[in-house]
């Protein structure tokens, strides 16, 4: 069974009284658990608003045409209360924002530590992981440095960390190397592979950058709020863990 | 932790709104230790009033009474229902002193021991002695706490009042009303001391030894004040007869208009500050809009959210508490000392007005953080993400 499945799915966003923007159009969408997926396609196309919908931050439009479907780990998303989608984001889901979302007063440490005491952890134990996940995305020795002491990239890396914090089952970025360099960028994309292969934790990646959409498993390509196509990349390798370091 | 690194964030905007607490606060503070100040005398006035009347003359005032014929004890004292009647004198220590806020220095002149028996207003002595029978013609005298301070004195100095002069043989402890102010002499010599004061043309008729300015009426067991207070001033001519329940009424109504006083200083200590715990909890929630949608996007409750920014607010809230209790205790205490040479104690800030202050504006401030606490919690989470 798909971990994430839509259908129907639209988003009219009202910007004055008689301006409506349609962001999606009706997109169905299937992500299977442990896939690592790439949203592609040109600014406005809907690729952000569809991540939304998929973490649950927005509700899909209900008022106008077939009535959407979405789904999340089996259970009907589209009937739950604010209070259920908040805590499914807490504890099953990581999220990394474009641009740098990271609470300004917060160090490192202690931006990372919110979400795993979000999802329930303990101050102590939310501190040991957030640590370890620091170090993971290199980090380990800023830990106590806040957002405007790190560089743009820092910042990126500490988002990453922090979306990985509760061990989720579904992680979703957007733009994930946006702010980082070529090198930074394939280091980047080599750990996302790499807890991909190794905890069959599921991937979706919005981005622009073609290198992303190659280091995935199934690229889905958008345009005007709708889906164009849906491209194979490289054949599901879940379990195949001999790959990782590739 | 980050509670308070959030308010140093934006220093000079808490910083003012503390302020304006502080202000409010300052104010409970000072004028709830005066409305205690003044509501401890009408207790304690109440409570020497009780069970006892106090006669003095229609034509008279609380601090300049009019005199009295001695024998006046007498007659009172064969009224039913009366088991004794003492005559007494109470005079200014400092005849210019007269009107101020506070009360003034009184000399007061008693029989010693003719209240024996009945019941009387506790002293208690912090030096010395009280006036006894052999004192009686003498010139010996018990100071009040303050009036012990403020002169100077300890027993056995001389004390120099009008020309006569005083063996101080006892000092009072506090009590925080009347007697501590007073000072005590036998009834002959404050009789003199008045005499002496009267003017000339009234003094020609009188004679010093038949001199009272109140009469101090103790009831027999069982009877009823109030009907005994009515029938001496139906059966004695120009008779005056104050109860505990008379002086309550007296005194109550001062006491009501300061409550209002106070009512009125703390509610707009109420609104002043509660306006202003809002308007800079608006802006900071206006501020960190963008950091309330990533909380919420990543998993931060609702709740939590109101929580965090509540506690802000109450943190605002103890802190402009503390600081008003601990400017107001300050000003409490140098006034009063001030106030100490010329026996000015105007204020007595209790530990209920310490404690109520501060949960006040305590309450104070999570009231008022609550509705944008509540706004911050019902934003959109991605539009808040893409708030600029």
């Amino acid at each position: 069974m798909a971990l994430l499945e839509g259908r129907n799915l639209r988003k009219t966003y009202k910007l004055g009284r008689k301006n409506e923007v349609q962001a999606l159009r009706g997109v169905a969408v299937s992500i299977e658990a442990g896939e690592l997926v790439a949203l592609m396609g040109p600014s406005g196309s809907g690729k952000s608003t569809l991540m939304h919908l998929l973490g649950l931050l927005h509700g899909p439009d209900q008022n106008h045409g077939p009535a959407p479907e979405l789904s999340f780990g089996g259970r009907d998303a589209t009937r739950m209360s604010d209070g259920e989608r908040t805590r499914i984001r807490a504890r099953e889901m990581g999220f990394v924002f474009q641009q740098f979302n990271l609470v300004p007063t917060l160090t490192a440490v202690e931006n990372v530590m919110l979400a795993g005491e979000y999802a329930g952890l303990g101050r102590r134990e939310a501190r040991e992981r957030a640590i370890a996940r620091l170090d993971m995305v290199g980090l380990a020795e800023r830990a106590t440095h806040r957002p405007s002491e790190l560089s743009g990239g820092e910042q990126q890396r500490v988002a990453i960390a922090r979306a990985l914090v509760n061990d989720p089952a579904l992680v979703l970025a957007d733009e994930p190397t946006g702010n980082l360099d070529s090198h930074r960028s394939a280091e980047l994309l080599g750990l996302i592979r790499k807890l991909n292969r190794e905890h069959g934790q599921t991937f979706v990646l919005v981005t622009h950058d073609a290198e992303v959409g190659a280091a995935c498993d199934r690229i889905i390509r958008m345009r005007d709020g709708l889906v164009r196509a849906v491209e194979l990349v490289n054949e599901p390798t879940l379990g195949d863990v001999g790959e990782a370091a590739a | 932790m980050s509670l308070l690194r959030n308010l140093a964030r934006r220093r000079l905007r808490t910083a003012l709104t503390v302020t304006g607490i502080t202000i409010g606060i300052w104010a409970l503070v000072v004028f709830g230790s005066m409305a205690s100040k003044i509501s401890s005398i009408v207790a304690m006035g109440s409570d020497y009033y009780a069970g006892k009347i106090v006669v003095t003359d229609k034509s008279g005032d609380a601090s300049g009474r009019s005199p009295m014929d001695i024998a006046l004890a007498d007659d009172i004292a064969a009224l039913e229902g009366v088991a004794g009647a003492v005559p007494g004198v109470s005079t200014l220590l400092d005849p210019e002193s007269m009107g101020g806020p506070s009360i003034p220095d009184m000399i007061v002149g008693d029989l010693p021991g003719a209240d024996q028996g009945h019941k009387t207003f506790d002293l208690h002595y912090a030096q010395g002695r009280a006036l006894t029978t052999q004192d009686a013609h003498g010139h010996a005298a018990v100071l009040g706490s303050d009036l012990a301070r403020k002169l100077g004195t300890s027993v056995g100095d001389a004390l120099e009042i009008r020309g006569l002069t005083f063996e101080v043989v006892g000092i009072l402890e506090p009590t925080l009303t009347a007697p501590d102010t007073t000072v005590r002499v036998p009834l002959a010599a404050a009789q003199e001391i008045f005499f002496q004061d009267l003017p000339p043309v009234v003094r020609q008729n009188l004679q010093a030894d038949r001199l009272a300015t109140d009469i101090t009426v103790y009831p027999d067991e069982g009877t009823d004040i109030e009907a005994l207070a009515a029938r001496i001033e139906a059966d004695i001519p120009n008779a005056s007869a104050m109860t505990a329940t008379e002086f309550d009424k007296v005194a109550g109504s001062s006491v009501a208009i300061f409550s209002a006083i106070i009512v009125g200083v703390a509610l707009i200590s109420l609104i002043v500050g509660g306006l202003s715990v809002i308007n800079t909890m608006a802006m900071s929630v206006a501020e960190r809009t963008r950091e309330i949608g990533i909380k919420r996007a990543i998993g931060g409750s609702r709740a939590r959210v109101i929580r965090e920014l509540v506690s802000e607010a109450g943190l605002i809230g103890l802190l402009g508490g503390l600081l008003g209790l601990g400017l107001g205790s300050v000003v409490v205490y140098l006034a009063n000392e001030a106030g100490r040479s010329s026996g000015m104690i105007l204020f007595l800030l209790t530990p209920q007005t310490a404690v109520f202050a501060v949960l006040f504006s305590i309450i104070l401030g999570v009231v008022a953080g609550i509705i944008p606490a509540w706004n911050a919690a019902r934003l959109d989470p991605v539009a808040a993400l893409r708030y600029e």
